[in-house]
């Protein structure tokens, strides 16, 4: 008897496969061992390949169906094609980028199939063939661990940047198949345009400069601007700066934010929040300045400094200069 | 034209803590507000509403009855009327079981044009019940909403922004849409509005009030099931301090970077 | 109080602690660097119903009683007490309006307290603390009334568009006229320059004849002593609402900071001398707000308040001043800079000694109401 599948819903970005995917394949191999099949499934147009930016990850089979419909198709009908593979192929359990798309097929698919769906999750392993999913909530300050145990397929949407994609050996199986494109009339995508993604989230950084409340004043953010591009790098934010206006969700650092891993992180006057520290805690080198010497950041963090955070960075900056 | 919008009501903060005993989460003292976000949609609402004056909004909310509090809080904000789903059947729902209820009771409502959701709850934080409750209607479903407007007697237009893309989208109502937290900021319910707001009809529909297949509600109803709550806890590393002044301090870090390399 | 009465004053702290956490407390040390409210902020305070939350709502007001509208200038002073103190004045006008004002004369001023401020004006240069030493008058003349005078130190004067002044209608008669800012004849004089409450303008008016009908008149001729008592009345419950968030503003900054600090190696919070302060402010925050809440619910009951309302406002007064002080005391160097609020407090409640009637003033009312039982 063939071994169940495991299924990463492929996902596209512009020309390219959204990072996500080759994250979700490198975790779902880890997960499988010999116990299952790892799938991906890409829905491309006639003529793309983006096959080829899969094979690398070594999943064993990538099965495609191609429609030119697809790079354009709305919610529903991803939902729709999902469906008609998931009854032809029975899969054990669906991964999804917790991408806006990925957020948006993935209930959808749910409702199809009438099956559980953990969404937004941080980790997952399987306990034999059951997928245990683990999720924060309460604005990750509490994680749950989530199961389905008598519906399948089992269904979990995984953050983006949880997982690392590491390219691996393995010869991956390329097959085509086809469902019935149903086009859904009611709703037209009637313009789309590419986004030129200046504001890339402090996910993609590999050096950030993280600002907290301590550190919260025009002039600090003006010298760790500066701090940030001496650095090359970019600022975050621990969630109270959320609030003010030139700050936005895709500056923010931590689990309910951005879970992040640069080789370097700066953190300046951020007393540390719990899922703050364990949205950056996998950095390679954590420094930390606070005013409060019991400040929980300096728990987790390689260096640390006890005083004023301003006066810090603009003594940094000048011997930068 | 009729709108409903499904708010949720939630603790007040997300400071949440685990009782080390029986290892349940302890929410007790949480007052409920309504789902910060849910107010984004809300307002959604009553912009539709104000540019259309015809319009209806009905808030939609499944819970025990002091749900009524969130629901009366965004009829205070202008919404019409209330409908609050509470029942004990309906408790223990996962999202599905939930999408399933909700489904139903916007049909019980009737000729309904637009359902409207915040983009998720902060407390759960699934975001998943919009598109759901749009697959049981069998509806076109517009997520993430950036903006939307009536662009027709039957149709709005919106936009969403996908993490590579900027879609326009044109739907026939009806439909379900879910909004960012981005595109407007809720307005305050007046004191008057508050005041008034009593006057508006609250409605509370048990489980015999709607068309309900008894195996898809509640925990009966629901495929997932919650194992374990936990609080995350950080991995603690060995610090090496900075000491003297902020200068001294600075030029300690600076040799320490540059010894891993990273300057 | 019936169930909707109750979840309605729910619904409106939360709405007040909501508006005042994001739109009124961000602007409590802006507002006292620059001494003026800053462009927009009465205009969004105006929109979102603020004015109208005591009025009736047959006058298109929201109609909260007087319990609730104290506790809403409480919770409003927590974030800032200027915009509390732009409130009570504009209140406390309006509660004359309603007891003294022809039903003619409110239903022609009253549906406009939703979006223009009311403000209640005494004070004259040379009148001090006697009425009867002001010389601005209304002298009769044919079916008119010619108003003429100069009133000085209005709570909200030069913001307020609409104003009840108190002038002599003979040499021992003195009665309330309401003007308005669009009368011919009315100017606005020198706006005070004072050392707390910056946020809320304090400024003059001159009146230079303008002419009234009869219909301007509130209440009966001779009614001024009286309606300018109970001004006063009203307006120190809410004042001793301000006085107590203030003190509760202090309070969360004296707490906050001694949770994070230690001296030595002993955290403040296990210190005696900060037991001891933070004690005290507590108890004088709590104090104050029985008294306002007392006599806010006999104002309610339609009981006399006149004494209660003093205390409320005598013991509030020197209280926050203290609790100020003592909040200074606990942050020690940080509490003395201009980069915390705490100074600021201190100003602001200064500022209440002497309004709406000195301490010293209030001291007298309080022991004469003793002496009277």
């Amino acid at each position: 008897m063939s071994k169940p599948e495991l299924w990463v819903i492929a996902e596209r970005r512009l020309d390219h496969v959204e990072p996500t995917t080759q994250q979700l394949i490198t975790k779902a191999k880890s997960l499988a061992s010999n116990q299952f099949k790892v799938v991906t499934i890409l829905l491309e147009a006639t003529t793309d390949h983006l096959e080829n930016e899969l094979t690398a990850y070594g999943p064993d089979e990538i099965r495609i169906v191609r429609d030119d419909r697809f790079p354009t198709a709305t919610d529903a009908e991803h939902a729709d094609a999902l469906k008609q593979l998931v009854d032809a192929y029975q899969p054990n359990s669906i991964l999804f980028g917790a991408t806006i798309t990925g957020r948006s097929i993935a209930p959808r698919l749910q409702a199809k199939l009438q099956t559980g769906l953990t969404a937004d999750c941080l980790d997952l392993r399987f306990d034999d063939e059951t997928l245990v999913a683990t999720k924060p909530s309460y604005g990750d300050n509490i994680m749950c661990e989530i199961i389905c145990p008598d519906h399948r397929p089992q269904m979990a949407s995984v953050r983006p940047n949880t997982f690392v994609a590491t390219p691996a050996t393995g010869d991956a199986t390329i097959t085509t198949t086809t469902v019935t494109f149903h086009p859904v009339d009611r709703l037209k995508v009637t313009t789309a345009r590419p986004v030129v993604n200046t504001a890339t989230t402090v996910g993609d950084a590999s050096r950030v400069v993280a600002l907290g409340r301590g550190a919260a004043s025009d002039a600090s953010i003006d010298t760790a601007t500066k701090l940030a591009e001496k650095l090359g790098g970019r600022i975050g934010v621990s969630r109270p700066l959320t609030d003010q206006d030139r700050f936005t969700h895709d500056d923010q650092i931590g689990q309910s934010g951005n879970t992040i891993h640069p080789e370097l992180i700066l953190n300046f006057g951020i007393s540390g929040a719990v899922q703050y520290l364990v949205g950056m805690q996998d950095s390679q080198t954590i420094v930390a300045v606070n005013a409060d010497p019991h400040a929980p950041i300096f728990d987790v963090a390689d260096y640390g400094y006890v005083g004023d955070a301003q006066a810090f960075m603009a003594a940094l900056l000048a011997q930068f200069n | 034209m009729k709108i409903v919008v499904c708010i949720k009501q939630v603790p007040e903060t997300n400071d949440v803590t685990i009782d080390p005993v029986t290892h349940n989460l302890d929410r007790r003292g949480l007052a409920g507000v309504m789902n910060p976000f849910d107010k984004n949609a809300v307002e959604q609402a009553l912009q539709l509403k104000d540019a259309n004056n015809d319009a209806e909004v009905v808030l939609l909310s499944m819970g025990p009855d002091d749900y009524a509090e969130s629901l009366r809080e965004g009829m205070a904000m202008g919404a019409d009327a209330g409908v609050l789903l509470s029942d004990r059947a309906f408790a223990g729902a996962d999202t599905l079981a939930t999408g399933y209820v909700i489904a139903q009771a916007v049909k019980q409502i009737g000729a309904v044009d637009l359902v409207l959701f915040g983009r998720q709850a902060v407390d759960a934080d699934t975001g998943q019940v919009g598109p759901i409750v749009a697959e049981f209607l069998h509806q076109p479903q517009i997520t993430y909403a950036a903006s939307l407007r009536l662009s027709g007697p039957n149709e709005v237009t919106a936009e969403r922004l996908l993490e590579d893309t900027k879609q326009t989208l044109v739907a026939t109502l009806p439909a379900v849409v879910s909004v960012r937290s981005e595109l407007n900021t809720p307005r305050y319910p007046t004191p008057r509005n508050i005041q008034l707001s009593f006057a508006k009809p609250l409605t509370v529909w048990h489980h015999d009030d709607l068309d309900l297949d008894d195996s898809r509600l509640g925990q009966a109803g629901s495929p997932t099931i919650v194992t374990k709550v936990y609080a995350p806890e950080p991995v603690k590393r060995e610090l090496t301090p900075l000491t003297g002044t902020p200068t001294e301090a600075a030029s300690q870090l600076i040799k320490a970077l540059k010894h891993r390399q990273l300057i | 109080m019936p169930v909707t009465t109750l979840a309605a004053e729910k619904l409106l702290l939360q709405m007040v602690d909501d508006y005042t956490a994001r739109e009124i407390a961000p602007q409590d040390m802006p507002m006292d660097a620059a001494g003026d409210f800053p462009a927009g902020f009465i205009q969004k305070l105006t929109d979102t119903g603020f004015l109208g939350l005591m009025l009736p709502q047959k006058f298109g007001g929201a109609g909260f009683g007087p319990e609730v509208t104290a506790t809403a200038l409480n919770h409003i002073a927590q974030g800032n007490a200027s915009t509390a103190v732009t409130l009570e004045g504009h209140f406390k006008t309006i509660d004359q309006i309603l007891k003294f004002g022809t039903p003619a004369l409110q239903q022609q001023l009253l549906p406009s307290a939703n979006d223009r401020i009311f403000a209640f004006s005494m004070t004259e240069a040379s009148g001090g603390s006697n009425p009867m030493g002001i010389s601005s008058t209304a002298t009769r003349e044919g079916d008119h009334w010619i108003i003429t005078g100069d009133k000085i130190m209005i709570t909200n004067g030069g913001l307020a568009q609409v104003y009840c002044v108190l002038v002599k209608t003979a040499p021992k008669e003195l009665s309330v006229f309401v003007v308005d800012q669009d009368m011919p004849g009315f100017s606005f004089g020198k706006r005070e320059d004072f050392i707390g409450l910056r946020g809320t303008p304090v400024g003059e008016i001159v009146m230079d004849h303008i002419v009234v009908d009869d219909d301007h008149l509130l209440g009966k001729l001779g009614d001024g002593g009286k309606i300018g008592d109970s001004a006063h009345d009203d307006a120190r419950i809410l004042m001793g609402a301000v006085l107590t968030g203030i003190m509760e503003h202090d309070l969360k900054i004296a707490t906050d900071y001694a949770k994070e600090r230690k001296a030595g190696d002993k955290p403040l919070t296990e210190l005696q001398v900060t037991h001891r302060k933070v004690a005290d402010i507590a108890m004088r925050k709590e104090t104050t707000k029985l008294l306002y809440q007392r006599a806010a619910q006999l104002k309610a009951a339609g009981q006399p308040y006149s004494e209660e309302a003093a205390m409320a406002k005598a013991h509030g007064s020197r209280s926050a001043v203290s609790a100020g002080d003592d909040t200074l005391q606990i942050l020690a160097g940080y509490g003395y800079s201009r980069e915390y609020p705490v100074e600021h407090l201190i100003r602001d409640a200064r500022a209440m000694e002497i309004a709406e009637g000195t301490v010293e003033k209030m001291r007298s009312a309080i022991a004469n109401a003793e002496f009277s039982k």
